[in-house]
């Protein structure tokens, strides 16, 4: 019925060797990861030298922020656990200032003001030059939480600070592949833990 | 893998939290608890560790990223954690180099071995 002491080794060799070269990927992947972390803070200390020491700092931070990467996570039934990130693309500025300031049905290219056919308005509205579907214009732009946090260090930003985004993107996506693997790991050695205990325990 | 995604969350100095919020992996909004904790000199430990906990119980958190010399001041909470989501993650920071044989994964990994396993 149950296996045999060979085939019980040969499968716990095999268990071994995939525990083994698990093992030698996540390493493989973990120094790349650190390596780009470090890339990214040398591009950092790079764009703060040339912008200033409190120019790219905590206090730049956005004061509303959306995710535009979030990872999907999956376990399967051996209780692995699968990661993947999905990153958001960015809309375009001109693609958002359209939304906002195309022109609207009604408006012709001037808007005459006829005294003698003057629509009843309600008084609460005399102080507003614009019609009533439009509203007015606010003086100030709302914090876009979508923008990209670039933006928040300055409208030109140097080339150094784009190379440490880029290589902490790459860092993110870097990071479930390495959550993945570490999860393999674990559960490769606890398969193999139990494996080992019944091989031990089984008589003869 | 269907539905909305879960967030990364970042425990680590000034500078880590602010590669990775250029990342985009930021959330702060005004309902919601930030999924970052920049860690100063002025930072307690039960502050970092009430945060990590935190996070631990937030359902929409898959990926914790930790700087190691952060994770060495509240290892035996990282240690406690079994489940394989959130996953925990130690990073490098910039004056502590990683150290793999301070990982509490690998440590668990590598470290029940003896020579019994082998024969």
């Amino acid at each position: 019925m149950g296996l045999s002491e060979k085939e019980e080794c040969v499968l716990l060799d095999q268990k071994l060797l995939v525990f083994m070269d698990q093992l030698e990927l996540l390493e493989e992947k973990r120094e790349r990861l650190n390596s780009l972390i470090e890339q990214g803070w040398f591009s950092m200390s790079k764009a703060r030298y040339s912008m200033g020491n409190k120019q790219v700092s905590a206090l730049q931070y956005g004061s509303e922020m959306e995710p535009l990467v979030r990872v999907h996570t999956r376990t399967l039934e051996s209780g692995e656990a699968e990661f993947q990130t999905k990153r958001r693309t960015l809309k375009s500025p001109e693609e958002r200032q359209v939304e906002d300031i195309g022109p609207k049905d009604k408006e012709g290219v001037r808007r005459r003001v006829k005294t003698q056919e003057v629509p009843e308005i309600d008084q609460s509205d005399n102080k507003h030059p614009w019609t009533e579907t439009e509203p007015a214009p606010s003086s100030k732009p709302e914090p876009n939480p979508q923008q990209d946090p670039l933006k928040w260090f300055g409208i030109l930003v140097p080339q150094t600070l784009k190379q440490a985004q880029a290589s902490f993107k790459q860092v993110v996506e870097l990071s479930a592949e390495v959550a993945t693997l570490q999860s393999a790991v674990l559960t490769t050695r606890q398969q193999l833990w139990t494996r080992q205990t019944r091989r031990t325990d089984e008589p003869g | 893998m269907a539905g909305r995604g879960k967030l990364i969350a970042v425990i680590g100095d000034e500078d880590t939290c602010t590669g990775f919020l250029l990342g985009g992996i930021g959330e702060l909004n005004k309902n919601r608890k930030p999924n970052f904790l920049v860690v100063e000199k002025e930072t307690s430990i039960a502050e970092i560790e009430e945060t990590f906990k935190s996070f631990l119980t937030r359902n929409d958190i898959g990926i914790i990223l930790i700087n190691q010399f952060i994770a060495e001041m509240i290892r035996h909470a990282i240690d406690q954690h079994m489940e394989s989501i959130p996953a925990v993650l130690e990073i490098p920071s910039k004056e502590h180099p990683y150290d793999a044989s301070k990982d509490s994964i690998l440590r668990r990994a590598k470290g029940m071995f003896s020579a019994e396993d082998f024969r």
